[in-house]
């Protein structure tokens, strides 16, 4: 079944009776792109332009708005983010899909309470754990660090992403596993030769919600890191918005250097971006 | 399986432990003693812990900050709902409908940008619109001649919280109505055309059909927009320099970082985290259960 | 185990590592609260310089800003996490660093080598000596004064600097009247900067005895009806203010003055730098906060303070963070400073005609001339009862409170701090 829009063709065309709702879109269209683009605009001006002549188009483009940028220290925070991210990626993947392995393919009294365990997760907001973690990591000698957020970055991942691959691994036929272990694989040959080769859809989809979630997070970034060698960009940015007060071209260089990343991995991987995000339905 | 039980019994137990040790240790040990801790008297800077039985639940009560930060939030949740939730559903179903079918995929794409962009960077942009003598908003005000408008949007107690309101639902309005996109293309097409045959006019047909259809859809993203607001953090920290001018867009994440790592009252900030626990765990349980029976 | 799965974990181990490496250098830490240009620049190639002649040792250096830097240095240090050089205020808020006992006296190191200890503007060590012991060495000295745009005055009439507050007052309205609608503005988004205010105005206000039991955490009270007053007379100024205020930061006040757009700011004797760095030709004056007529505190004094570094007790490599302290003060590297960052030090003949200008060498005249110091408000209270003062003097700026309101919370902070401090 095709969906409802993409049926159909003829009478589809914008008659006068849309032109109000199409208005109001393109105000919509407006109020979001418009600052977009400035952040693109201004990313290229000088200060005074920026703030003087706020709606003009940069009179010579200030590339060395980004070098400057770059150079004050988003270099650093972005290789952090990128440090951050992937570990993150890979020690949910990981954790996850072992133990979605171990909860779809063994019913046992033990695996239903640690479903439960798991789903428990789920309804922990980090901000709760806030104040202990910020003592557990101090006394793990960790803080201030990158493991200070890979590791309650992965932990707090894990319910949502053991969940979604559980579900994916229960859809795979009984017989393929059978049959591999009569051929003589372990548990975990199955796993790691046909398991999960056969799941890369979904560790695709869970490798884009967590980079999402840990390319993003703010509070644990600003909280549990003192040192600007570790910040990651969303946190860096704050330090780097203090350092530049007055010196707006380059902060407004930095902040496009910080979007652009995803927006360009959005735009190329759009499907499976929105398939990610609306699986997970869960928000940053 | 011949091998002996033992075997058999430890062997999902391998899979399972690395996950389950990472969460015991890092999600639950933490749960458990912040309560705990909401128990004590204590400061970041001494191992010394005094404990005061149910005197910082206490001071909950006491504290007119607590109850201007869970106004703020549900201002924050109101707000969201009908932003996000509702203008967002509509907002899909006019993308969706066959006139639209051409323009749709740019707006769509467009919409959902924001929500892609790092807070920090969203917020940072929002300071320079919202600033108060060369800031976008009030040079655009001035500029189509409704300069009386202008004012110090994030100055002002009056306009502060819900300046840093709009600044999620320009966020977050395109990742709920991509969630209703995605539930309104599951909708059977014989449906609509049942409903055209009868000569049902669009409106109607929104609210024969597709209401009904998406309304597990509504009530997912109506609890996770909630959940949300229980948990706004970034915009106030960022914008009003932690819910200024005075508190008056404190909001209670904020007022629990500044309770603990600003004041130094770690026992009251645990005591706030456990009022956010219980929140939010409520609103939690709602998601769980919609999470077990929709597909998506 | 497959090969991904061997594959992920190397990236965790690798990941790891990279959080543990450590070089085979001496590495020292060093932390200080200058994350802003042109300050950042001089430590960077301050620590640069000082790595380049001792190659043996490498610097770890962090930074983040006022407000973080008070609450990261305090947790730091009892936390026993202390890094080996860092930088500090003096007087309390160096006291209540000191009492944690992870300080290092310094009167050894100050008697051993005794042109160091002479180097230094003698009275901008007592701040840091407690008990007789010295636990840091000044670098900045500073104060906080009015400046104003002469051209403004001139151009509205006024040519006598106000000598009391009412004069002040009117000072402020003759120019409201000559068409500035704003004669002086703050960054009021900026807590910390109401503090600088209400500091002054309580020390100016207050009778001493009153100061000194308040700001005490154990006998805080904050009952006497002069702190309300002083709350009235700061509204008074910020009437003036506009209603922008709320939503600016000091940063832009200062760039407003900078730029010739505001008449007056109350500011520190160390931005004048800035202001030379953002606008070379504006011609301007300064004088100290005004007198109260009923006031019971003694006017000459100048708010501000030194501020500068201290050692570590703990520290693994005493020797090697020694160097580097000793570095930061050599008349050279202070001299640089000066030239850099355009704010007065205290170390003795770095300041010459050729690296400063006017407004600051008439700076450290004015240190040197007034009676003596006081303190920050921020540093010289209990964090809660500062924050209660703050955020109520923002919420009556917005009209959200009354005074009656914000005394009332500060009095319920402070009963928080006296139930603390006595356990």
């Amino acid at each position: 079944m095709r969906p409802y829009s993409q049926r159909r063709p003829g009478r589809d065309s914008l008659g006068p009776a849309q032109l109000p709702v199409l208005a109001l879109l393109l105000v919509g269209f407006a109020m979001v792109a418009y600052p977009l683009f400035w952040i693109m605009m201004s990313s290229l001006k000088t200060s005074d332009e920026i703030s003087l002549s706020m709606w003009s188009l940069p009179r010579v483009p200030q590339w060395r708005n980004y070098a400057n940028a770059w150079k004050f220290g988003i270099s650093g925070y972005f290789v952090n983010s990128l440090v951050v991210t992937l570990t993150t990626i890979a020690g949910v993947i990981a954790l996850a899909s072992l133990c979605a392995y171990g909860l779809s393919r063994f019913r046992t009294r033990w695996t239903r309470s640690a479903l439960v365990f798991v789903m428990g997760g789920m309804m922990l907001n980090p901000q709760v754990c806030l104040i202990p973690l910020y003592g557990l990591l101090t006394r793990l000698g960790i803080r201030n660090g990158y493991l200070a957020m890979i590791i309650p970055y992965i932990a707090f991942r894990l319910p949502l992403n053991t969940l979604l691959i559980r579900s994916f691994f229960l859809a795979i036929p009984k017989e393929i596993e059978e049959s591999a272990i009569i051929d003589g694989c372990t548990s975990f040959q199955a796993y790691g030769r046909i398991f999960m080769p056969m799941s890369r859809p979904i560790l695709f989809t869970s490798a884009i919600l967590i980079a999402y979630y840990a390319w993003n997070e703010f509070l644990f970034a600003i909280i549990f890191i003192d040192s600007n060698k570790y910040r990651t960009i969303p946190a860096g940015l704050m330090s780097f918005r203090d350092a530049l007060q007055v010196d707006w071209g380059p902060l407004i260089a930095g902040m496009a250097i910080s979007a652009l990343p995803l927006i360009l991995f959005f735009i190329a991987a759009q499907k499976q971006f929105i398939r990610g995000m609306t699986a997970g339905s869960v928000k940053g | 399986m011949r091998r002996n039980n033992v075997r058999a019994a430890a062997e999902p137990l391998l899979f399972i432990m690395p996950c389950i040790l990472v969460l015991g240790a890092f999600v639950y040990y933490p749960l458990v003693q912040n309560l705990a801790f909401s128990f004590f008297r204590f400061s970041a800077f001494s191992p010394e812990k005094v404990f005061v039985g149910f005197g910082n639940y206490a001071n909950l009560f006491l504290d007119k900050t607590v109850g201007t930060a869970l106004r703020n939030n549900a201002r924050y949740a109101v707000i969201s709902v009908l932003c996000q939730v509702c203008f967002g559903l509509v907002l899909a179903a006019i993308l969706e409908d066959r006139s639209f079918r051409r323009v749709g995929q740019l707006f769509r794409t467009t919409f959902f940008l924001p929500v892609v962009i790092s807070i920090s960077v969203i917020c940072l942009l929002f300071g320079f619109i919202y600033r108060p003598m060369d800031g976008l908003l009030n040079g655009f005000l001035e500029l189509v001649g409704l300069g009386s408008l202008a004012r110090p949007w994030l100055g002002s107690s009056k306009t502060a919280i819900f300046a840093t309101i709009a600044v999620s639902q320009w966020q977050s309005t395109g990742y709920v109505m991509m969630l209703f996109i995605v539930a309104i293309q599951k909708i059977p097409e014989e449906l609509y055309e049942a409903a055209e045959i009868d000569g049902a006019s669009k409106l109607r047909r929104f609210f024969v059909i597709t209401l009904p259809q998406v309304r597990e859809m509504f009530f997912v993203t109506s609890v996770i927009t909630v959940t949300g607001s229980v948990m706004v953090f970034n915009e106030p920290y960022i914008l009003t320099q932690g819910g200024g001018p005075g508190t008056s867009s404190i909001t209670i994440a904020v007022h629990m970082y500044q309770s603990g790592f600003f004041k130094d009252m770690m026992g009251y900030a645990s005591t706030l985290a456990v009022l956010i626990f219980g929140i939010s765990a409520a609103l939690a349980v709602l998601q769980l259960r919609s999470f077990r029976t929709g597909e998506e | 185990m497959s090969k991904r799965i061997q594959a992920l974990l190397a990236v965790l181990v690798i990941a790891t590592s990279i959080a543990a490496a450590q070089g085979a250098k001496t590495t020292i830490r060093f932390f200080h609260r200058w994350p802003l240009e042109p300050r950042k620049s001089y430590f960077d190639a301050l620590v640069a310089e000082f790595e380049r002649r001792n190659p043996d040792i490498e610097i770890e250096m962090d930074s983040v800003i006022n407000d973080a830097y008070k609450e990261k240095i305090r947790v730091l240090v009892s936390s026993n996490d202390i890094p080996d050089v860092f930088c500090s205020w003096s007087d309390s808020f160096a006291y209540n660093l000191v009492k944690s006992g992870r300080i290092k006296p310094l009167n050894d190191l100050l008697a051993r080598d005794k042109a160091f200890a002479a180097s230094f503007i003698q009275s901008q060590v007592k701040p840091f000596t407690f008990d007789g012991k010295v636990y840091g060495m000044p670098q900045t000295i500073d104060g906080k004064v009015f400046a104003y745009n002469k051209a403004i005055f001139a151009k509205a009439g006024i040519t006598k600097e106000p000598k009391d507050f009412d004069e002040l007052l009117a000072t402020f309205a003759t120019l409201k009247k000559k068409g500035y609608p704003t004669p002086i503005i703050e960054g009021l988004a900026d807590p910390w900067t109401i503090s600088h205010y209400l500091g002054t105005m309580f020390q100016r206000y207050l009778s001493p005895a009153v100061t000194a039991k308040d700001y005490n955490e154990a006998t805080g009270e904050f009952t006497d009806p002069g702190y309300r007053v002083v709350l009235e007379r700061f509204q008074k100024i910020v009437d003036f203010m506009g209603p922008n205020a709320t939503s600016i930061t000091h940063t832009d006040a200062r760039a407003l003055f900078a730029a010739g757009k505001l008449p007056v700011i109350y500011i520190q004797l160390a931005e004048f730098g800035l202001i030379r760095k953002s606008n070379p030709d504006i011609q301007y004056g300064y004088f100290n906060f005004p007198a109260f007529k009923d006031g019971k505190g003694d006017p000459g004094l100048l708010t501000g303070a030194p501020e500068g570094f201290m050692l570590s007790s703990t520290s693994k490599n005493p020797e090697a963070a020694e160097r580097f302290f000793k570095f930061i003060y050599e008349k050279q590297n202070a001299a640089q400073f000066v030239k850099a960052v355009g704010a007065p030090v205290a170390v003795i003949g770095a300041m010459t005609p050729d690296n400063s200008f006017p407004e600051l060498i008439g700076a450290v005249e004015l240190i040197n001339g007034v009676e003596g110091s006081a303190p920050w408000f921020d540093n010289a209270v209990n964090i809660k009862i500062a924050d209660a003062f703050m955020r109520g003097a923002q919420a009556v700026a917005t009209k959200d409170k009354t005074i009656d309101q914000v005394m009332a919370e500060v009095q319920a902070a402070a009963k928080i701090v006296r139930s603390e401090a006595k356990k």
